[in-house]
């Protein structure tokens, strides 16, 4: 059953990702990359990973996502920028996102049922405690060092960004 | 933590409190000389207690929890890599005093990429592997990009920012496809991997495949090199310095690690495509140089070349290949901060446009002869002439090469080393064209930055001819890399 599960989430990842790289309208590219992400989630729900799962819908579809659609908002700023978003919302750009999230979430309600007793296609169930003792325990140094890496990324992007009066 | 694990870590705490001290320096008051001297000085520190270790501490392997093995060959790599980024470094100071804006911000980027290449010299797991690349990368591109008002520039940091991306994602899916085959993610696990890999499994031969061409882009092996040229010319010249040796000496070691650390040889499948690598790297690096008019672009292509000379030792087994590795790393280091590192002193302060094309060069004799006399004994030294460094090393792998009668290999790197004499003897004469009368330009003072710059190349040239001459002390320091 959840190995099912498993196949299904993974084909609508699979499909939404080309359907990212092959749609030529960004906006509806994002939707398909939000759903892509979801799908990713759906997929570590499966395999008995739900604090993996959580972050990446926290993460990558909700952040990052949202900064995304905006800032491609925020490129169209002008007068026509109305009647643009109505075009943008035809029937054609979010019915095939939202047939494949509605799959996703009766697929969520089925495995995240508290009444269900399914086991994950996973070996184990790595819950949120699992991971903070892996990262706080053996993983410590990587930890240490991602966090120079984000002080890396935070300099280069403070310098490249800087506008120069 | 016990105290023998953080002593054993104390050159990557040390670099990393440089780092952090850096930033405040920054954050109180901007000044270029003060914030560069205090990085200068956290790396000076570091490097010394990577020499105390090696000489007096009784070179123990500490093991630290399970991401990292601080052993000889670990502190033999940290000890090159810090010398190395110090002589960018000096680099840096006498360069970015023509820069108009923030010109900190560099020696943050390049304590942070240092800090990187030593994470890479002591990973025994992939997480830190694969950590430590981006460490080495990102700042990078922000260090390509630095420049940012020029066009070039934001082009070369795009170009490097997303072909490297693109490589470290072809390097984390072939470290995940090896891992679902065999489950474990520490170094040795790996290499294991890589020594049974054979046709009937797919995952790890699809797996090291990708891991190949992941190394093989931070390496800029053939065909992965494409990104090299237009980088190296986009960057300004001390970041140039910096990618063409501690980048790259920070993945070799790590690579050297896989290749080499394990129980058995690697597989003769990944051995061939090595040998392919290899070959490929010589021959299209050495042919490619021969009509370059910029030098920064011939000395991409040269680096290529080197490389796939040094890829000889991963596919030669056993401790001699190791020593090879040594002896041909730090004699590849001097002579590459050298080169850059004039290139670097002709260029500054930073103007407009880097001293890069070869005319730029031609006469240069007859207005600065110190630099260009360092310069000469560089790219004679780059082609492998007798009696400087870079004849040692070419000498120690053709060695290996032939110990384990790798004919093929060593035809090639012979070869491409007489093509490699053609361009760089072209530069070298360039350098003592005569010029027009009257088109000479005055020699300009040297302030305090550019000679201290010119004293960091004199002892580079010098001990590029000392190792020339005499070259056990590198052998005996070398085989620190076959202590494992």
């Amino acid at each position: 059953m959840v190995e099912f599960a498993f196949y299904v989430a993974s084909t609508v990842a699979l499909f939404s990702t080309v359907m990212v790289v092959v749609n030529t309208h960004p906006v509806h590219a994002l939707l398909y990359l939000v759903l892509s992400l979801l799908s990713v989630a759906m997929v570590f729900f499966t395999l008995g990973a739900p604090f993996a799962g959580a972050l990446e819908v926290i993460v990558y579809a909700g952040a990052i996502m949202v900064l995304f659609v905006f800032v491609v908002m925020m490129l169209n700023l002008g007068r026509k920028t109305v009647e643009q978003e109505r075009a943008w919302l035809k029937a054609s750009g979010w019915i095939g996102p939202l047939v494949l999230s509605l799959i996703l979430l009766v697929q969520l309600v089925l495995v995240l049922a508290p009444m269900s007793h399914l086991t994950p296609a996973g070996t184990q169930i790595i819950d949120a405690k699992t991971i903070g003792i892996a990262l706080f325990g053996p993983y410590l140094l990587a930890v240490e060092l991602a966090s120079t890496l984000l002080l890396a990324g935070l300099v280069a992007a403070y310098h490249l960004g800087r506008h120069e009066d | 933590m016990t105290p023998v694990q953080v002593w054993a870590l104390l050159p990557l705490l040390i670099a990393t409190a440089a780092i952090v001290a850096t930033m405040l320096a920054i954050a109180i008051y901007r000044h270029h000389r003060f914030c560069a001297s205090v990085t200068v000085v956290g790396m000076n520190l570091a490097l010394l207690a990577v020499a105390y270790d090696i000489f007096f501490g009784g070179n123990t392997t500490v093991v630290v929890t399970g991401l990292m093995t601080i052993d000889a060959a670990a502190r033999f790599g940290m000890g090159l890599i810090l010398v190395t980024s110090l002589g960018v470094l000096t680099l840096c100071h006498a360069y970015f005093e023509g820069y108009k804006k923030n010109r900190e911000e560099v020696y943050l980027l390049i304590g942070l990429g240092t800090l990187g290449a030593l994470t890479l010299a002591c990973a025994t797991h992939a997480a830190t592997l694969l950590v430590g690349i981006e460490l080495l990368t990102l700042p990078m591109i922000g260090g390509v990009a630095y420049a940012m008002d020029e066009r070039r520039s934001i082009e070369g940091g795009i170009k490097y920012l997303i072909l490297s991306a693109a490589a470290s994602a072809a390097l984390f899916f072939g470290v995940a496809l090896i891992y679902a085959q065999v489950g474990a993610l520490d170094i040795e696990a790996l290499s294991q991997a890589l020594a049974v890999a054979s046709l009937d499994q797919p995952l790890v031969l699809a797996g090291s495949a990708m891991m190949l061409a992941g190394l093989g882009f931070k390496l800029s092996l053939v065909p992965f090199h494409q990104w090299t040229p237009d980088v190296y010319e986009a960057a300004p010249t001390p970041i140039t310095a910096f990618l063409a040796t501690v980048s790259k000496l920070g993945v070799f070691v790590v690579v050297l690690r896989l290749f080499h650390y394990g129980a058995s040889p690697v597989s003769p499948l990944i051995l061939t495509s090595l040998v392919g690598l290899s070959m490929a790297s010589m021959l299209v690096g050495s042919l490619l140089a021969l009509r370059q008019n910029n030098l920064k672009r011939l000395l991409a292509y040269s680096s290529i070349a080197h490389f796939g000379y040094l890829t000889i030792v991963l596919v030669v087994p056993g401790d001699d290949a190791l020593r090879a590795a040594g002896v041909y790393l730090a004699t590849y280091l001097v002579t590459s901060l050298g080169v850059f590192g004039v290139m670097a002193l002709v260029s500054s302060p930073m103007g407009e446009r880097d001293a890069e094309h070869i005319d730029d060069y031609r006469g240069l004799f007859w207005r600065r002869p110190y630099l260009t006399s360092i310069l000469t004994a560089m790219m004679l030294s780059l082609a492998g002439i007798p009696l400087t460094a870079g004849f040692i090393g070419k000498f120690a792998v053709i060695a290996a090469g032939v110990g384990d009668a790798q004919w093929l290999l060593v035809g090639g790197l012979i070869v491409s080393s007489a093509i490699s004499i053609y361009y760089y003897l072209r530069v070298v004469a360039a350098l003592f064209s005569a010029v027009a009368q009257g088109s000479e330009r005055v020699t300009e003072s040297l302030g305090w930055a550019q000679s201290f710059g010119g004293f960091m190349l004199l002892v580079a040239m010098i001990v590029m001819l000392f190792l020339g001459v005499y070259p056990q002390p590198l052998y005996l320091l070398s085989s620190q890399l076959a202590l494992h």
